[in-house]
């Protein structure tokens, strides 16, 4: 009788230890999460991925940006991505959605915005995922998540 | 980061360490703990078998043939009959473990009662819970009658129900006394004998089977629409430059099967095996279980042998019961069983039930067929000629006054020159066998139809008188 | 400073396990002494309030500390099962532990600037014990490394343990190794950096090794060599120190019989049952008996096991909660470990992250050589089980070396003093 009640129990002592480590994994895991998110992806629209290593580079910047509508890139602080390269001009490019598609401009900036390579004309240009856009000495990689899902 | 990317990789050696033994503790669970916690070292084993008094085993009359008792806070196992039953029963002591039905059926002679009946029970009562007994199929009177019969010399006498499966008698000579303290007096004597006493003749023992394999060779030619082959036999053969001689180089003249059978002729069986495929030959080796494992209460030793690879001269050879091929006497008892039960052979069986003293039965074996070689027509044919074989042939002298006996002999050569092993196999009666029998005595130098068809004619004399089979 | 959610769900479930446990334990047990229920609530309260105080107060990682009540938990529940005055005693160790890890947290949060400079003592500290090891020590269980002070019998090597991860991480990040003009380090220097950190690592083992404290010396060997696998850029050097340790392994088993014994045994147990093989069959019996599910606590048979309350206390966990018991316990260092190297990779601090490193090794490796050595997955040689072994100073040194990760996840954004 005393020997089933124990064992009983015993079962009982072991499921709360699994649902111990059930919990704090739990909580690692969305510790984890909300920390990726805050960092770089979580991103349901297109995003810039930088493609420099980072501490090649002597000056701040982010491992992404999110590109929503309009986006001027340069070292202006007043622009939406803002990045401190000395190889940039204050207003340097621009990122823009027209009628659903991205497109990539040149602000005139003084060393020019490259699109895989080749640098821009005063014309704007569709931007496709998996483009590589290089302005001063950064790179980035334009990410379009598609939207079939 | 270099350093952190180094980290991660030291970070997932430690945790690799930790699933390795995750998985290495599930799989001995899995795999090897059973075999480790049987070990005789284990006292828990010896601890927990203290608060259970051992079940008793039983024949099918009630004798007793094992029994537990508690002295001075200690169990004791007893076998009354000594050595009749070590083979079967086996042993069951601290020093040497447990074997044979001790050691398979050991969770049920240790099963106590369910959780409800034990927690009616008052808990001041102290007396030892009881496992369950054993009720076995066995006659008692017939082994006794075996081992006496068997005085002497090395085999073993099986005998079953060919209806059922029971087996109403399995003893082997050498044999030794399981009793502890005999064990403890004998054992490193019985280690060193030469003749292995401790090795089950008709479980774990395979001989060559000599002629009563012809049975066998029988069903595979009939099936393959060879019965009604006939041949001049001129008392020897040539086949693939071997020559194969009936015993004595007697010459039989034109023979069927039947006759073939009846005296046993080498030359016919020889022949007709060249004609059968091996594919054919190699089925019905398979469906008689002697190339495939027997499920029985005790661990049965099985044969493997490769029909494709074997040449003519090897088939001739085997087609009589020679050459590579070996099997259990318990094997051939299933042949037997195969002809006199209409083609089936019924799933062999010891441990009738379980049954706790109460009266409420945890175990019960039911009768099951476990291959079905032949057909009907084929075992009948192949009956009508045991029955000349024991009436006029080379085994008259299995013969019963007032029931017929259907048999067939067999004289095996074997690596030992001059020392052939005795065979006999067969069942009675005839008209509806109620008993299948196998007797064989190894190294013995004479002929089946001598040593053994009078062992298996007094055996099955012990059955008719005892009520155990009847005429018809 | 992150934002930090308090859960209490934790909690709820250690206090429920440790009342539970406790309750299946007494139930089982004639157990006179009454102090065992003031102690179980005394646990569970201080339970309450360091897990408050972590993480209320911003003590860095919020799960170490619960992972470690946890385990100590299901330790003191086994020892109270298998003996009560032990569990007893266990639990004042755990209370002594705790205090030991506050205690640790505050030392090392105010001192944090000069521990990185005392190489020379830490070094020196374990050579001095060593030494009164050898000449005061007294023999237990066939190894020489207790000495007894007062009545209380300590394990020198268990202290040695973060002296020496506090020793290589300090040579390893010392900033005096960088002082030239371009703050890079140039091949010499870093040469010299893997050579003293090489001596100190081989005249440790060496001791040990005198002292037959194999599990020990395989552990610090571990943790060597992990340094040198992140730090030490040169492949060679690593190999070389695997094959040095390979062959003494090898001349080890061949020529000393003492290794030779265990290898055998763990080969083959059954070649000397009664003997050698003993302690191992013991426990594979005892885990055997106890399947997945296990026997219950206090309807397992955990005496027959020699040495069961220190070395093979995973074997009577495994017998009375069942190999899935065992398996949850394995899980819980798991996280814990996971969380250790989790701190060295946030760590900004370079001491800092090869201190956490360290100790993060040291923990998963030793839970590994005693977990894998009871259950026969490798050979056994004796070593503590973290926090669940009984055993003052297994029990204190674990709690400071899980106090010094405690204190360096609450120094996040510390970054390398340099050193002028």
């Amino acid at each position: 009788m005393q020997e089933i009640i124990s064992k009983i129990l015993t079962y009982i002592f072991v499921i709360i230890i699994y649902l111990f480590i059930y919990v704090i994994i739990r909580m690692i895991f969305l510790d984890i999460h909300t920390m990726y998110r805050k960092k770089s992806g979580g991103f349901a629209d297109a995003y810039l991925k930088l493609i420099n290593l980072r501490q090649d580079l002597d000056f701040p910047v982010d491992e992404s940006y999110e590109v929503s509508d309009n986006e001027v890139i340069g070292r202006g602080k007043k622009c939406d991505i803002s990045i401190a390269d000395r190889y940039l001009s204050t207003k340097h490019s621009r990122i823009f959605k027209s009628s659903g598609k991205f497109y990539l401009e040149d602000l005139e900036s003084t060393n020019g915005t490259y699109l895989n390579g080749e640098e821009l004309t005063d014309k704007a240009v569709e931007l496709l995922d998996g483009d590589k856009i290089t302005v001063g000495r950064i790179n980035f990689l334009f990410v379009l998540p598609s939207k079939g899902e | 980061m270099k350093l952190n990317k180094k980290i991660i990789t030291v970070m997932s050696v430690v945790c690799s360490l930790f699933l390795v033994t995750v998985i290495y503790l599930t799989y001995f669970m899995l795999f090897e703990a059973k075999e480790i916690s049987n070990s005789t070292y284990n006292q828990r084993i010896w601890a927990k078998e203290e608060k259970v008094l051992r079940g008793n085993i039983f024949d099918r009359n009630g004798v007793v043939l094992a029994e537990s008792e508690q002295t001075e806070g200690r169990q004791k196992r007893k076998y009354p009959f000594g050595k009749l039953y070590a083979h079967t029963i086996g042993y069951n002591n601290r020093t040497y473990g447990k074997t044979n039905l001790e050691l398979n059926f050991n969770d049920y002679l240790l099963k106590t009662e369910s959780v409800i009946d034990v927690l009616k029970r008052d808990d001041s009562d102290k007396s030892l819970d009881k496992g369950a007994n054993l009720e076995l199929t066995f006659e008692h009177e017939m082994t006794k009658l075996a081992s006496s019969l068997m005085e002497g010399s090395n085999g073993s006498v099986v005998a079953i129900n060919p209806k059922t499966g029971e087996v109403y008698c399995m003893y082997s000579n050498p044999t030794f006394d399981p009793n502890e303290e005999n064990l403890l007096k004998n054992w490193d004597e019985l280690s060193a004998r030469e003749d292995s006493a401790f090795v089950s003749r008709a479980t774990q023992g395979r001989y060559a089977p000599g002629s009563t394999f012809k049975i066998v060779t029988a069903a595979t030619a009939i099936e393959s629409g060879f019965g009604n082959f006939s041949l001049t036999d001129s008392g020897s053969v040539k086949i693939g430059g071997h020559i194969f001689n009936n015993a004595g180089k007697k010459s039989y003249g034109n023979i069927t099967m039947h006759e073939a059978i009846k005296y046993s002729s080498n030359v016919f069986f020889t022949s007709i095996s060249q004609e059968f495929s091996k594919k054919s030959f190699e089925y019905m080796a398979k469906e008689f279980h002697i190339t495939k494992k027997i499920p029985f209460d005790l661990d049965v030793k099985w044969s493997e042998l490769d029909f494709d690879a074997m040449d003519n001269v090897e088939i001739a050879s085997t087609a009589i019961g020679q050459g590579k091929l070996q099997l259990t006497p318990l094997n051939m008892a299933l042949v037997s069983c195969a002809v006199a039960n209409n083609g089936s052979i019924m799933k062999p069986y010891i441990v009738n039930r379980a049954y706790h003293e109460k009266g409420n039965t945890i175990y019960k074996a039911k009768p099951s067929v476990l291959s079905s070689p032949i057909k009907m027509n084929t075992a009948q044919q192949i009956k009508e000629y045991m029955i000349s074989c024991v009436k006029g042939g080379t085994g008259t002298r299995a013969q019963v006054g007032g029931i017929t006996v259907a048999g067939k002999t067999g004289t095996a050569e074997n690596e030992k020159k001059g020392k052939t092993h005795a065979w006999f196999i067969g069942f009675a009666p005839a008209e509806n066998p109620q008993i299948a029998i196998c007797v064989m005595k190894e190294y013995s130098g004479s002929g089946g139809g001598s040593v053994c068809a009078p062992i298996a004619s007094k055996i099955i004399s012990h059955a008719y008188k005892t009520g155990l089979i009847s005429a018809n | 400073m992150e934002k930090r959610m308090l859960s209490i769900k934790p909690l709820f479930l250690l206090i429920t396990a440790n009342l539970l446990g406790m309750l299946i334990v007494i139930m089982n047990k004639d157990i006179q002494s009454e102090n065992i229920v003031y102690l179980c609530a005394l646990m569970c309260l201080i339970n309450v309030i360091a897990y408050l105080v972590i993480n209320l107060c911003a003590l860095g990682d919020g799960y170490l500390f619960i992972i470690i009540s946890m385990l100590s938990s299901i330790g003191i529940i086994m020892q109270t099962r298998i003996n009560s005055d032990n569990g007893i005693r266990q639990m004042m160790l755990y209370l002594a532990g705790v205090f030991c890890y506050f205690i640790t947290i505050i030392v090392y949060k105010v001192f944090h600037k000069y521990w990185n400079r005392l190489t020379l003592v830490y070094f020196g500290v374990s050579i001095l014990s060593f030494i009164l090891t050898a000449l005061l020590g007294a023999v237990k269980n066939g190894s020489k490394n207790w000495i007894i002070i007062g009545g209380i019998s300590i394990q020198p090597s268990e202290f040695i343990r973060i002296l020496f991860v506090l020793s290589l991480a300090a040579v390893l990040t010392n900033g005096k190794f960088k002082k030239n003009k371009d703050q890079v380090e140039d091949k010499k220097m870093k040469r010299l950096r893997l050579g003293i950190v090489a001596i100190i690592a081989y005249i440790n083992a060496f001791c040990l090794l005198l002292q037959r404290e194999w599990g020990i010396a395989v552990l610090f060997f571990a943790i060597y060599l992990s340094y040198l696998f992140i730090y030490g850029d040169s492949k060679l050097f690593f190999s070389a120190n695997i094959f040095a340790a390979l062959s003494a392994g090898f001349i080890g088993v061949k020529f000393m019989s003492h290794i030779q014994v265990r290898v055998s045994t763990w080969l083959d147990p059954f070649a000397d049952a009664t003997g050698k093989g003993y302690q191992i069959l013991q426990s594979m019996f005892a885990i055997s008996a106890g399947g997945f599910a296990g026997s219950g606590i206090g309807h397992g048979a955990p005496y027959f096991i020699p040495i069961v309350s220190s070395d093979f206390i995973f074997s009577a966990i495994c017998e009375e909660m069942g190999v899935l018991g065992g398996i949850a316990v394995l899980l819980l260092y798991f996280v814990l470990v996971y969380r250790g190297f989790k701190i060295a990779l946030s760590s900004t601090n370079d001491f800092n992250k090869a201190v956490s490193i360290g100790l993060s090794v040291m923990l998963g490796v030793q839970t590994f050589i005693i977990v894998g050595g009871v259950v026969k997955l490798i050979p056994l040689t004796g070593i503590t089980l973290p926090f669940i072994s009984y055993g003052g100073s297994s029990m204190i040194t674990t709690f400071i070396a899980l106090g010094i990760l405690q204190a360096i996840s609450s120094m996040k954004g510390e970054v390398t003093d340099e050193i002028e």
